[in-house]
């Protein structure tokens, strides 16, 4: 694998670590089973292309792409708290219907950026070399902050808050926290971050596309799980990490798979891998634990 | 103060299952009394227990917690009057948590929750100190996991959480019922000390008769979804177990007549 190509692994990683914070947030911090993703992430995108098409500042498009994203996390979970829509199936209603709505916002199927300014734009040297490690460096900085910022919450009386109504909340409701509030916040910071991944992801790649979110929560559950079993810790500032060292693998590794000739893979076979990866994952410590049993058994 | 008036509350009412837990309750508990209540199984009390909490709403009547009217509050609305400790050692706490963070929660208990940092050092000395009097030696492990800890001592902290911050009444439903006996007397003791250091006014179920005579300054009988015996002071100072359990037998055989009368 060229450096190059490493570098562009890298950059997607990166882009998809922003989107296993908002899968943590949701799956692993509020117990809620949230597939928006999959129309959250193109509605970031949707929105940044948009705008910044239209002649508006990168910085500003990746903010409001933010602020939609928080709206489609927030719908998703009032569904759920005020209709008493299932989970599932309430992320499953906004998805859906964030199809059409981000082919209204794109007006087209597509919207390209070539030659549009990006929120990347000022740290490129003016001859357009060097930008294949200046965009991840900026990924990264981004990402950095995404971490600090969530640790940070989640160590205040307010995130506190949020950890509790995921994990009991019944006793957080007797210590007087609106679980139906903490829901509502977690799950519009949740895909306010997976929307911050799509308004990257367009900016690095040259535009959006409709159907670019198909797929995301999948990838975004690999990372988390992958995390989880590298560096499997109860402390939530190494669950935040190994979430995004987690996304970063999982694109490194198939990136790999994607170059190996010989394996034969092309990039549409990408989803199949993916959902036959977190399948393996999800698998995993059930299948351990039977092994550990019938060792332990063999060894009587 | 705490007055339940008429309270009434159906299960999947209309349906073949239909459940009157609750039928007219009325119960008046004036401040810093501690209150025992005993009943059969089904009798109701865990439903009058929740009905107070918020955890449910009542089909009817009405709940004042001093001067406020609580009846159509949520259970979060109300947690800065009510305390409670669940039977569950589980249900109480997150075990997932830390047992600084748990204490935290309940730290900030009906109070507004900001950007603030959940745990600091002077909070941290705050909980050092008052978890050393458990005797239990938590207050060197108070970064340790919940879930670590052992169903009793899980229990001692949530009551202690329940103190932590003032409240109006507190509610302990058979919170010593999952524990062995010998943990089940110190949580016991426990409960008996916290309430009177706060003069808490409280209302505690148990399955056990003895207990029910021996704490607290009134006892009363549920018997489907009503209060069929209250007893205090002299009365209930000359009252033994037998005595009870000869009263409880009778408001039984009572209802089952009624229940005869009727089906005649
Ligand atoms: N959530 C519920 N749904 C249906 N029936 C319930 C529910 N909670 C309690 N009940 C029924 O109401 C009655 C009173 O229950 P409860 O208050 O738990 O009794 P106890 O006095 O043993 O605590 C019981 O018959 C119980 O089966
Ligand atoms: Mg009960």
């Amino acid at each position: 694998m060229s450096f190059i190509s490493l570098m562009g692994a890298l950059e997607i990683g990166l882009i998809f670590a922003l989107v296993a914070l908002g899968v943590l947030i949701s799956f692993r911090i509020l117990n809620f089973p949230d597939l928006t993703a999959d129309g959250s992430f193109p509605l970031g995108g949707a929105v940044a292309a948009t705008l910044i098409a239209g002649g508006h500042d990168p910085w500003m498009a990746t903010g409001v792409a933010m602020v939609a994203g928080a709206g489609a996390g927030f719908v998703t979970g009032w569904l759920n708290v005020r209709l008493n829509i299932l989970q599932l199936l309430a992320s499953i209603l906004v998805m859906i219907a964030l199809y059409s709505i981000n082919l209204r916002i794109m007006g087209a199927p597509n919207v390209p950026l070539i030659g549009e300014p990006t929120v990347f734009a000022p740290f490129l040297p003016a001859d357009g070399d060097a930008g294949y490690w200046i965009q991840p460096l900026v990924l990264a900085v981004i990402v950095v902050i995404a971490k600090l910022a969530l640790d940070a919450y989640f160590a205040s009386q307010s995130g506190l808050a949020m950890r509790a109504t995921g994990a009991n909340p019944r006793m957080a409701r007797s210590q007087g926290i609106s679980t139906d509030r903490a829901v509502l916040t977690g799950m519009a910071i949740s895909n306010a971050l997976i929307a911050l991944g799509g308004a990257l992801y367009v900016q690095t790649q040259g535009g959006s596309d409709i159907s670019m979110g198909i797929g995301t929560i999948v990838v975004g559950l690999a990372a988390v799980i992958i995390g989880e079993t590298l560096i499997p810790s109860r402390s939530l500032w190494v669950a935040t990490l190994a979430a995004v060292i987690g996304a970063i693998l999982y694109r490194l590794f198939i990136a790999l798979a994607l170059t190996a000739d010989f394996i034969g893979l092309q990039a549409q076979d990408l989803n199949l891998i993916t959902a036959v990866l977190v399948g393996f994952a999800l698998v995993l410590p059930a299948f351990k634990a039977r092994l550990r049993k019938t060792l332990g058994g063999i060894g009587k | 103060m705490m007055r339940a008036q008429n309270l009434t509350k159906t299960f999947n009412p209309g349906t073949p299952i239909e459940n009157r837990a609750l039928r007219g309750l009325d119960l008046d508990i004036p401040t810093g009394q501690f209150v025992t209540v005993i009943g059969s199984n089904g009798a109701g009390k865990s439903t009058f227990l929740n009905a107070i909490s918020g955890d449910l709403a009542v089909d009817q009547g009405s709940i004042h917690i001093d001067d406020n009217d609580v009846t159509r509050q949520n259970a979060w609305q109300r947690a800065g009057l009510v305390a409670r400790v669940f039977q569950d050692p589980m249900a109480g706490t997150c075990e997932g948590l830390s047992i600084e963070e748990n204490l935290s929660l309940a730290w900030q208990r009906g109070a507004r929750r900001g950007l603030r940092r959940a745990v600091t050092p002077a909070l941290r000395e705050e909980f050092r100190a008052r978890l050393s009097t458990l005797k239990l030696g938590l207050e060197s492990r108070l970064s340790d996991r919940m879930g670590l800890l052992s169903g009793g001592q899980r229990q001692a902290v949530s009551l202690l959480m329940a103190s932590l911050k003032p409240s109006r009444i507190l509610l302990l439903d058979e919170h010593t019922a999952a524990l062995d006996p010998r943990t089940a007397a110190f949580v016991l003791e426990l409960t008996d000390q916290i309430v009177a250091d706060g003069k808490l006014t409280t209302l505690m179920v148990t399955h056990s008769m003895r207990q029910a005579l021996d704490h607290g300054d009134r006892t009363v009988m549920l018997h489907q979804g009503r209060v069929v015996l209250d007893v205090s002071g002299e009365e209930r100072a000359r009252l033994d177990v037998p005595h009870l359990l000869a009263m409880f037998e009778q408001t039984r055989g009572e209802t089952l007549d009624d229940d005869a009368l009727l089906l005649g």
